[in-house]
């Protein structure tokens, strides 16, 4: 877990994009998720699923109406995120959390993640590969 | 009722039957034999494939015409297989209607040579006669016989096809053939069952192997395609656990519509 500066969170949102492209495209295409678009959401995560083939946080998020919704926001896998500075613990059941996504389409409450902050905690979608494991 | 004695000389008869027709067939294998110290020895003169490498994700440096490879979209030339006309149809009818994603959405490996450009690493084994590559991505491994056998002159359609390979020099060249169909060249690029791959595995540096790809088809490519990836070595690295179906909810259904399941 790192804590970027505005510089470097700009050059690695870049460099992140550009290696997800390749990356989550490696097992699925793009086809559920409008690309064009960059939405962010605030809500309290209810679960972290530190899973192959991709990882999900689900976030309760209080919309306009009053009426929470659950949201699913997909992330790269455990073994990716985990070479790069993410651990299972990254994300926690009851934390308030703020997320960048490409949103699901058809208004689907999901999305594919960009980037979050938990506190003064940034969570980026790669980073520099580790020589940890 | 035939009494035991009949059985016993049906059998001896089938088995003399089975024994004759099986003969040729088991002496055109190689004789199995255990490894020697000297074979175990002369694998530590081999260049060092050890250890856990990752493929990099630079312009990809192909040649042989314009297309659709993976790398393509990453910058650079465009650096996809040249098709014959026969085959630039096939794609261009799968084209028309494109499907919306290719069945690794449903966990299904993509086989050869789309495994080897997967963003996950892969080991390398170095054992007498073998060479193994366990790769990371959808657990899968390739088992690349070095031990002197041809290529089989009729083989099964596989994933990852069948290979043989040998060393010249420092560089580990490996031959395979005999794809599934289900396999592509390149997305949505099908290949016939003439498809031929040649990689050329090695060193350039000491943490750093250069793949040369080369893929050949009589039927469905006009020139070679030639392909090269860079890949990293990570010492501290393992390979780690990829169930694809563990917690899969993407999908493409039969009319390529790509789906994903956000029920909790």
């Amino acid at each position: 877990m790192r804590i970027w500066s505005f510089g470097r969170l700009v050059i690695w949102s870049f460099a992140a994009a550009l290696a997800l492209s390749v990356s989550l495209s490696a097992h699925h295409s793009f086809a559920a998720f409008d690309m064009t678009k960059e939405q962010t959401i605030t809500g309290i995560v209810s679960r972290f699923d530190w899973t192959n083939p991709h990882t999900f946080i689900w976030v309760d998020v209080t919309n306009d109406k009053g009426v929470t919704e659950s949201w699913a926001i997909e992330g790269m896998s455990p073994n990716y995120l985990g070479r790069r500075g993410w651990s299972k613990n990254s994300v926690k059941p009851g934390e308030k959390i703020t997320v960048s996504i490409r949103p699901l389409k058809e208004g689907k409450t999901g999305g594919m993640f960009i980037r979050a902050q938990i506190g003064d905690r940034v969570l980026m979608p790669t980073g520099t590969p580790t020589d940890e494991r | 009722m035939p009494s035991s004695r009949k059985i016993r000389s049906t059998a001896v008869a089938v088995l003399i039957a089975a024994g004759a027709a099986g003969v040729p067939a088991i002496a055109q294998q190689a004789k199995p034999t255990p490894p020697t110290a000297a074979e175990w020895a002369a694998l530590a003169k081999l260049p060092d494939f050890t250890g856990v490498w990752e493929v990099g994700f630079g312009p990809p440096g192909g040649r042989g015409g314009a297309g659709s490879g993976r790398g393509a979209r990453a910058g650079g030339p465009p650096a996809g297989p040249q098709l014959t006309p026969a085959y630039a149809a096939r794609r261009q009818a799968r084209m028309a209607n494109p499907p919306e994603d290719s069945q690794a959405a449903n966990c299904l490996p993509p086989g050869m040579p789309g495994i080897m450009g997967q963003p996950y690493p892969m080991e390398f084994l170095l054992t007498p006669g073998l060479v193994t590559i366990v790769i990371e991505a959808y657990t899968q491994v390739r088992h690349i016989y070095t031990d002197g056998r041809p290529l089989p002159d009729d083989p099964d359609p596989k994933f990852h096809g069948t290979s043989v390979g040998r060393w010249e020099a420092d560089t580990l060249v490996v031959e395979t053939v005999g794809f599934s169909p289900q396999t592509d060249i390149a997305a949505n690029t099908p290949h016939s069952d003439k498809m031929k791959i040649v990689e050329r595995f090695r060193l350039s540096d000491p943490d750093t192997m250069t793949i040369e790809t080369t893929v050949t088809d009589a039927d469905a490519l006009a020139a070679p395609w030639v392909s090269n990836r860079t890949l990293r070595r990570h010492r501290a690295w393992t390979i780690a656990e990829y169930i694809c179906e563990e917690n899969n909810r993407n999908s493409v259904d039969a009319n390529g519509k790509a789906g994903i399941n956000i029920k909790k």
